[in-house]
Parts: C-alpha cells; sequence; structure tokens
C-alpha cells in the first residue's frame, strides 16, 4: 500500500541516503516497550502510545528510530563498521504538531575514527538539508559532553559531585540548583549513635555486618536491591562530603565554562585561553575536540554558521560527548538532532563496546521550512 | 437545569461528607432505601446527590458527568491530567487526610532527601544491571515530583494495586510513593519518608468541575460559599 502521508522528498532523500553510502534498514511498527522506558526514562511512558501482547508484554508504537536500529544490529549480529540509514513513521505525543510523523536518519555503528565519524555525521545532516533548503540559512549548535566532564574531573571534585553534575548535564536548571547546592556543606542527620561509633571508628567490615545483620532481621534481602556494603560506601562518602562545600572560585570557573557561547571556529582557542587561564588540564578532551574540528574542515563544511555551547547537551546517561542541532536561522524548530551515543549498545545488549553517532531528520518541520522558504514540495 | 453533587457512598468519608453538608444547610437523604446510590437535599428540588466510590467521583467530575463531587485531593490529581484547569478545588474539608509521600528502607542510611535518591538511582544501572524500581498505584504523581520537580528520569514504575508497603521487602521494588496517614504501616514496614519526600498532603475536598453552564449560576457559587461557612 502506498503510503499516501508520505512527504513528496522522501525519494529524493532516500537516494541522498543511497548516495552517502549507508544501508537502508526498516524496523517493526510495534515494538516492545521496555527499551524506551529502560533507556529514556518513566517520562517517556506519557508521550509513547503503549499497548499490551495477548501475553501481558508492554509494547508500543515505535516513538523513534535508534533504539530499534541499533536492536536491530545486535540481534542480526553484523560486523562494525555498519551505516544505517532509515525512513519512517514515529508516533510520539508531541504538544505541537501531529502524533504520528516521519522521521529519517542515518546511524553510525562501531567507526573507531571518532572525530572522523562525529564530523560524517555532522557534514550529512547538514548536506542533507541543504539539498531540500538550497537557499534557507542553517544554523547548527553544537556541545560536547566530554569536555564538561573532563573540567569537571581537572577542578578536582569529589567523585560523588563529578557524578551529580555530569548526570544534569544539558539540564541547565538542574546544573544551576546542583550548584548552588554544593555550595553549602550538607551535614548528615539523623544516625544512631551506634552508627555513628562505627562510622567514627572506620571499621569498616563491622559497619557492613551490623547493616547485613539488621536487613536479616528485618526481613529485606541483602542482595535484591541496595546491598549492605553499598549502603555503607555511599554513607561514608557522604559523611566525608558533609564536611566541605564547592569553593567559589571552583563554582566562578564551572559557571564561567557552562555560559560558553562561540562561533566552533573559536572554540579550541577560547577554551585553550580557558584551561590555561584556569590552570585546569583539559589536554585529552581538548585535543578530541580540536580533532572534530579539524575533521569537519576536511570534510568541507563551512564552520561559520556552527556555535559551540559548552551547556549544550542531553541528559540521558548514554550520550557521551557530540551533540548537535539543525535549526533555521533564527528558528527554534529543531529539523535535524543528533549527537555519540557510545554507551547506548552495551546497554542494549551488545557484549562487545561499540561506539556510536547518529542524527534524525524530523521530515514535518522539514516540510514547514520549505514551505515557509519559498521552496514548497513539488 | 439540575446540579448533581457526587458524595462517597460508604464508610467514614460518607459520613463525614454528609455531615459537613448538614452544617451547610443542605441536609442529604436517600431516595428509597437507605443503600440507594441516588439522593436528594431536603426542601431542593434542583440538587441532585450521586453516591459514588472516592475514585469514580474524580473521574466523574474530571469527564463533567456531574457537577461538584467531595473527593481526596490525591485521586484527583493522580486521576486527571492538568487537574487544576479542569476543576476547581472549592474547599478543603479537614477529613480523611492521608499524604502521599516517597517512602525507602529504613536501612539506607545514606538517603534521607530526594537528592540522594537522584544519585543512588543515577548509579542504579551500572551496579545493579536494572533501573530503580519503585513501587506506587501514583503513577502521574510520581512521574511529576520524580522528573519535574527533583530532575530524576532513571526509575522504573512497578504497577502497585494493594500492599505496595511490602514491595521493598518483597524485593519486588526498592522504593515505594504511596499514602500515609499516621504513618504506622511505613514504619511497620521498615520504610521511612525522605525529608523533602511529600508530594501532596492530601485531604476530602469538595472539588468543582469547571463547566461554562455554572458562570453566572447562583446556585454554584451558593453551593461553595455554605460549604465553606460551615467550615469555619
Amino acid at each position: 500500500m502506498p503510503l499516501i502521508n508520505l512527504p513528496t522528498f522522501a525519494a529524493d532523500m532516500l537516494a541522498d541516503f543511497e548516495t552517502l553510502g549507508t544501508l537502508r534498514v526498516d524496523t517493526p511498527v510495534i515494538q516492545p516497550a521496555e527499551p524506551f522506558l529502560d533507556m529514556a526514562g518513566e517520562d517517556l511512558r506519557r508521550r509513547i502510545f503503549m499497548t499490551e501482547s495477548e501475553t501481558g508484554k508492554s509494547l508500543c508504537l515505535r516513538p523513534e528510530f535508534t533504539i530499534p536500529v541499533c536492536l536491530r544490529h545486535i540481534e542480526t549480529a553484523t560486523g562494525t563498521p555498519r551505516r544505517y540509514s532509515y525512513l519512517g513513521e514515529v508516533f510520539r505525543q508531541r504538544r505541537e504538531g501531529a502524533n504520528e510523523f516521519y522521521q529519517a536518519g542515518i546511524e553510525d555503528l562501531g567507526e573507531t575514527d571518532v572525530a572522523g565519524a562525529d564530523a560524517r555525521a555532522i557534514s550529512d545532516a547538514v548536506a542533507i538539508l541543504k539539498n531540500r533548503l538550497p537557499d534557507a540559512a542553517l544554523s547548527v549548535t553544537l556541545g560536547d559532553q566530554a569536555v564538561f566532564e573532563a573540567v569537571v574531573a581537572a577542578c578536582g571534585l569529589p567523585v560523588g559531585w563529578q557524578k551529580r553534575l555530569i548526570h544534569a548535564f544539558g539540564n541547565i536548571a538542574r546544573i544551576d540548583t546542583l550548584l548552588t547546592r554544593l555550595a553549602t556543606p550538607q551535614p548528615v542527620t539523623g544516625l544512631s549513635a551506634d552508627i555513628e561509633a562505627l562510622l567514627s571508628s572506620g571499621d569498616d567490615a563491622t559497619l557492613v555486618a551490623h547493616l547485613d545483620e539488621t536487613m536479616e532481621a528485618t526481613g529485606y534481602s541483602t542482595n535484591a536491591s541496595r546491598s549492605p556494603r553499598e549502603i555503607a560506601a555511599r554513607l561514608k562518602e557522604k559523611r566525608a562530603l558533609a564536611r566541605i562545600a564547592l569553593d567559589g572560585r571552583t563554582l566562578d570557573l564551572l559557571r564561567e565554562f557552562l555560559s560558553l557561547s562561540v562561533p566552533l571556529a573559536d572554540a579550541p582557542a577560547v577554551l585553550f585561553r580557558f584551561a590555561e587561564k584556569s590552570g585546569l588540564t583539559l589536554d585529552g578532551a581538548l585535543s578530541r575536540f580540536d580533532a572534530r574540528v579539524a575533521a569537519l574542515g576536511n570534510a568541507g563544511v563551512d564552520l561559520s554558521p556552527i556555535t559551540y555551547r559548552a551547556a549544550f547537551g542531553r541528559p540521558l546517561d548514554y550520550y557521551t560527548g557530540l551533540v548537535f542541532e539543525v535549526t533555521l536561522a533564527g528558528s527554534s524548530a529543531v529539523l535535524a538532532g543528533g549527537g555519540r551515543f557510545d554507551r547506548l549498545m552495551t546497554l542494549l545488549g551488545a557484549t562487545t563496546h561499540i561506539p556510536a553517532v547518529g542524527f534524525a531528520l524530523w521530515l514535518d518541520r522539514i516540510e514547514q521550512a520549505m514551505s515557509a522558504t519559498g521552496k514548497a514540495a513539488r | 437545569m439540575t446540579l448533581t453533587i457526587a458524595l462517597p457512598s460508604k464508610g467514614r468519608m460518607k459520613d463525614d461528607a454528609s455531615a459537613i453538608f448538614a452544617r451547610a444547610g443542605m441536609k442529604i437523604a436517600a431516595v428509597g432505601n437507605e443503600r440507594s446510590y441516588r439522593g436528594r437535599v431536603e426542601g431542593v428540588d434542583d440538587i441532585e446527590i450521586a453516591f459514588l466510590s472516592a475514585s469514580e467521583i474524580s473521574r466523574e467530575i474530571g469527564n463533567g458527568g456531574v457537577d461538584f463531587g467531595v473527593t481526596g485531593e490525591d485521586l484527583v490529581r493522580e486521576g486527571l491530567a492538568d487537574a487544576d484547569a479542569r476543576v476547581e478545588f472549592c474547599a478543603r474539608l479537614g477529613f480523611g487526610h492521608a499524604d502521599v509521600v516517597v517512602a525507602v528502607p529504613e536501612i539506607w542510611l545514606d538517603v534521607d532527601t530526594m537528592a540522594d535518591l537522584g544519585d543512588v538511582a543515577a548509579d542504579f544501572r551500572a551496579r545493579h544491571g536494572r533501573r530503580l524500581a519503585i513501587a506506587t498505584k501514583y503513577w502521574r504523581l510520581t512521574q511529576q515530583f520524580f522528573s519535574a520537580q527533583h530532575g530524576i528520569q532513571l526509575y522504573r514504575i512497578v504497577e502497585s494495586l494493594g500492599a505496595t508497603e511490602g514491595a521493598p521487602a518483597s524485593g519486588s521494588a526498592d522504593i515505594i510513593v504511596d499514602i500515609t496517614s499516621t504513618g504506622s504501616t511505613l514504619k511497620a514496614n521498615h520504610l521511612k519518608i525522605l525529608s523533602d519526600g511529600i508530594i501532596l498532603k492530601s485531604e476530602a475536598c469538595l472539588v468543582r468541575a469547571r463547566k461554562p453552564e455554572h458562570e453566572g449560576d447562583p446556585r454554584v457559587a451558593e453551593i461553595i460559599a455554605r460549604v465553606q461557612a460551615a467550615l469555619s
């Protein structure tokens, strides 16, 4: 059955995918819901269309392609590197726009030349958009979680704080709340005298044994959820952190870093100066950042419409490095968005580490942009 | 036009609601026998009483099937997306108190706040190969509180339709979101409420469905005014 609501430029886009040397794949519309909820969190539940199989298994209408394409790759046990492309309908409840709409995109799995693969993802996304919107001015926002992680590590912050900050990266309001909270000591209260004594004595084994006994006595399994060892370790860490607070200088440094927003062409120099001035050692992350900028240049990508925004990221725990979004200049409607998700494949069950980068194109918004810029579909 | 007020059909909630309406000068009488599901206000012809279960009441107010209802705020906020746009909480009636809370095992000595829980949730997958599991029947309230208010995304809800407080000990979930009035059930199950873990302080409320035909209807304003006066 021909899909009559398919955007008229779909065939051209598929031709682009072929020219770019990708392998087109399709995935079933009805997908197991678990992987999506597991990766993106419960918040997604309200936005996807869920149902149940006869046997009670949670199913959903495909809300996006990345997870199904990655799962398919793992199931078919094809070797890497592989570049997949897709184009099809996805189903999601949105505040604006229809609940079923088309997405297309490329997932690049297993390419070990990270800078090259990152650059190719941006270059492909921009090229495909330019083919649809030849006269439009595009604007690209680029972020890099790895640089933020390096800054946080170089500040010498306790590991627990580093994790919290990295976890909140990409959500400006949360980072802000977190920084304010870290700047004030958070005392640990409400511990009983015997626990206090055990903590002060430094006798970890006895503390763990005590927790173990209490759990047994109160009917809690010591291995179904958090273990006595895990609780004791975090309690000790929390007590150690309770006495200290984020110092003013580090707070200013982090705030200064997060406020950086510069043309990508200038970003290597700006980041270098920031590292030098603040005395932070960011060498590895910065050289990888620079390599990506160089690779973009080598791929012939015009850097002038690309802005590096230090605070730009996605608060999902499988994103690891590059994130980017493409819009029409002066618009906030994202036409293409992507990034590097090196942790996703193993989370989904891959037995080896498979680096991955990709992007998705929003076909309905591209169609609107085409009519808005006077290049309506033929 | 007849106005319909939905009242709890049994138990303490029914008695307490009837008592307030009586104090407000609207004495409720059952139509037919005592166990009838229909009632009326003595001396008033154009107000009808529907005796329903508490959860039906919140649903009926949500879809406009009744004009007013007496039910727990927790049920309304859990049952309706965007509750404040669809209903008006006209009066808090001072009975049916219950807090919707986040409770974790007492033995989690390192977890006192939602921020602590956020740390634990962030690490949970790496340590245990699965997300932190929350047993609850309050899906919506949990999602709003965890995601929107505390930025915690990485957890899974395990639906629980009864004896939620037993889930952590039985291993079917790690923590719970549930209602508590005295906290004794939580204590008996060795659970503690997080210091900032009160999602909602709920009690029975007089709730009005926001309907356009209520505009300028003096009876609507009078019912609200009378109930409010009976409380003061």
